[in-house]
């Protein structure tokens, strides 16, 4: 199993008078490989569980395991390091720099990490080609349409080879042709050995054939479904 | 490893390099600004170097102790039969009797220097003629021999020939012959100046016989100017004594209080610029904020976000310097600090046409530099310590 938390709490601004228990006693295990949705209303904790798994910050409470390293307790820093290698993530807004090309905004990852630019470039142009954006390498990513930003956004999140992709109502912003498309590409990345978490109370998502497993969240507390 | 962070710097740099050429117009400004401080600054710093080096030259020629005679508080001819009563005191290395006076040339509305004194009478050091960029000083029997300075050559159209005339009181003319030409070196005293023999200038100014204007007196130990100042104003009571540490400290106050002002203006300018860097780099827009955002939750670190700031301010300085500074040493050479005039009108009053030679020490350079550079690398970066406060989560969706 590639995640596996167990117990895990999650309290916002603890002990101030503004404390959110967004959270509360999560148990779930996703297997390598799997694709799982989590769905649930707005407000319900979907992204602070995916933060989570996503090793953007550890839990309050309780024990989450993200590729067989134990979050509790790690400083930022091994966060951060321990994201990098590990997790792809896609955004609501897909969340690209609109000034910076397509190309340097999907190798963002790659700077911290020292890959040198022709590497960058390689293994950039790979993935355009795969998701049949290559015309646009150069465009401004501001300019370019809302399918092919999606594609930058997906292509962003593999750019370092992650085993996890995580993605936050990938579908919120696109139409049905457009969602479709999205959930055809993670279908792929699942056959090809991806471990994928979608958020997202869209049915075109957790109705999807590829979805193996869908997850409620309600009030920070999942209902198995 | 270690390879790996060079990569990674190298990364960080050609980001921040990336970011400056997408706020092009903004980076553009500050670059400006700042250039135009950096140019202030150094080219003050250069003139002022060059100033003091003047003064020094100016000083260095100066006689040890100048005596005038006074009458009703104006200075007027003073006999050479002085001489024998400065001849009794201990001390006294050197009396040269001196001619000197301004000659205005009403064809070509000049005004010039003119000097007569008996050369060859000079102790070494003080002597003129060490600054001859080429030529000879007259001698004592050279009679119609002349020695001039650089806007003198300009003026006289001294290029093609050698000889020329001014006018006598009773307008009659008397002619000279250029046997040599200061060096540029000592402009500032040197460039409107015609030396001559001392009965040269006898005959063009009609000073009869035994007069001239003042005595140069040297001493033999420098300790003892202002005893010596003493004895010959007790000996000769007519006569004004200015001894040389008198007229380096007006100098000194003169040039001190334009230097002084002149700082302040450009620490005031400099204090704008640093509040101005300080505003701009304060507050994080909120692009700014959603820009740190994505890069933290993409893995980069607080560090990362840090180091492009970074870099970007020390390339915006970096590109200042090399622009000011270049632009100061053009400004001081070429156009002879033509925008310090009103400032350092003293001095421009003094000698119309000074050319300057800048001079730049390091330790001005790295002056200037701990001036400006650090204020706004600090302004720049030091906030930028606010985005350990953009929570990477906020990249999320709502
Ligand atoms: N950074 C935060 N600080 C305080 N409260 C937060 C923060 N992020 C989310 N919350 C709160 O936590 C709860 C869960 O939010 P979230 O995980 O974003 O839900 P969802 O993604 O399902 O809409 C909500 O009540 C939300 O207001
Ligand atoms: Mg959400």
């Amino acid at each position: 199993m590639l995640i596996e938390l167990s117990g895990v709490s999650k309290i916002y601004n603890q002990g101030r008078a503004n404390e959110v228990r967004a959270l509360t006693n999560i148990d779930l295990v996703v297997e390598q490989g799997s694709m799982v949705c989590l769905k649930g209303p707005s407000g319900s904790g979907k992204s602070t569980l995916l933060a989570i798994i996503g090793c953007i910050f550890p839990p309050t409470s309780g024990r989450a395991a993200i590729a067989d390293r134990q979050l509790a307790r790690l400083p930022d820093r091994f966060l951060t390091l321990h994201r990098r290698e590990t997790i792809g993530f896609i955004f609501q807004r897909f969340n690209v720099l609109p000034e910076l090309t397509v190309l340097d905004n999907i190798t963002l990852p790659l700077l911290p990490l020292g890959v040198p630019p022709k590497e960058r470039k390689e293994r950039a142009q790979q993935l355009m080609a795969r998701f049949g954006i290559s015309h646009r390498a150069e465009f401004p990513a501001g300019q370019i349409s809302g399918g092919e930003l999606q594609r930058v956004a997906i292509a962003r999140a593999l750019i370092n080879n992650q085993p996890i992709i995580l993605a936050d109502e990938p579908t919120a912003h696109l139409d049905t042709v457009l969602s479709w498309e999205f959930m055809e590409i993670m279908q792929q990345l699942q056959a090809a050995g991806k471990t994928i978490v979608i958020a997202s109370h869209d049915p075109l998502v957790f109705e999807h054939p590829a979805v193996e497993r869908t997850v409620t969240i309600k009030d920070g507390r999942l209902h198995a479904s | 490893m270690a390879l790996k962070n060079i990569e990674k710097q190298l990364n960080i740099l050609d980001y921040a390099l990336s970011s400056l050429w997408r706020r092009r117009a903004k980076s553009f400004s500050i670059l400006l600004v700042f250039a135009a401080i950096i140019f202030l600054l150094a080219s003050f710093q250069m003139v002022t170097q060059s100033l003091s080096d003047k003064a020094k030259q100016v000083l260095a020629y100066t006689p040890e102790i100048t005596l005038q005679k006074m009458s009703a508080g104006r200075q007027e001819a003073i006999p050479l039969a002085y001489r024998e009563q400065l001849a009794g005191i201990f001390g006294i290395r050197r009396v040269v009797p001196r001619i000197w006076g301004y000659y205005f040339d009403e064809v070509r509305l000049a005004n010039y220097t003119v000097m007569g004194m008996e050369l060859e009478n000079m102790p070494e050091g003080a002597r003129l003629d060490a600054s001859l960029a080429n030529g000879k000083m007259p001698g004592p029997e050279a009679r119609g021999w002349v020695f001039v300075g650089h806007s003198i050559k300009e003026a006289l159209n001294l290029d093609e020939r050698y000889t020329f005339s001014l006018f006598r009181p009773d307008l009659t003319l008397k002619a000279f012959t250029v046997s040599g030409e200061f060096s540029r070196d000592t402009d500032i005293l040197t460039n409107d100046l015609i030396v001559m023999n001392l009965a040269d200038a006898r005959d063009l100014y009609g000073i009869p016989a035994g007069l001239v204007t003042d005595f140069c007196v040297y001493v033999a130990n420098p300790k003892e100017i202002d005893t010596i100042a003493k004895k010959i104003s007790t000996a000769l009571p007519s006569v004004r004594v200015l001894t040389r540490p008198q007229i380096q400290k007006t100098y000194q106050v003169v040039f001190g209080w334009r230097s002084g002002f002149g700082s302040i203006c450009l620490l005031a300018a400099l204090a704008a610029f640093v509040i101005l860097a300080w505003d701009k780099a304060s507050g994080l827009s909120p692009e700014e904020r959603r820009e740190i955002a994505i890069l933290k939750v993409l893995g980069w670190e607080t560090s990362d976000i840090l180091a492009t700031r970074f870099w970007e301010s020390l390339i915006v300085s970096g590109l200042a310097c090399i622009l000011g500074m270049t632009a100061a040493y053009i400004h001081v050479v070429y156009f002879a600090a033509s925008l310090f005039r009103p400032v350092l009108m003293g001095w421009s009053v003094l000698r119309p046409d000074l050319h300057l030679l800048p001079r730049m020490a390091a330790g001005d350079i790295l002056l200037i530099l701990a001036f400006t550079v650090i204020p706004y690398l600090a302004a720049t970066v030091i906030p930028a310590w606010r985005s350990a406060t953009v929570p990477a989560d906020s990249a999320l969706g709502g």
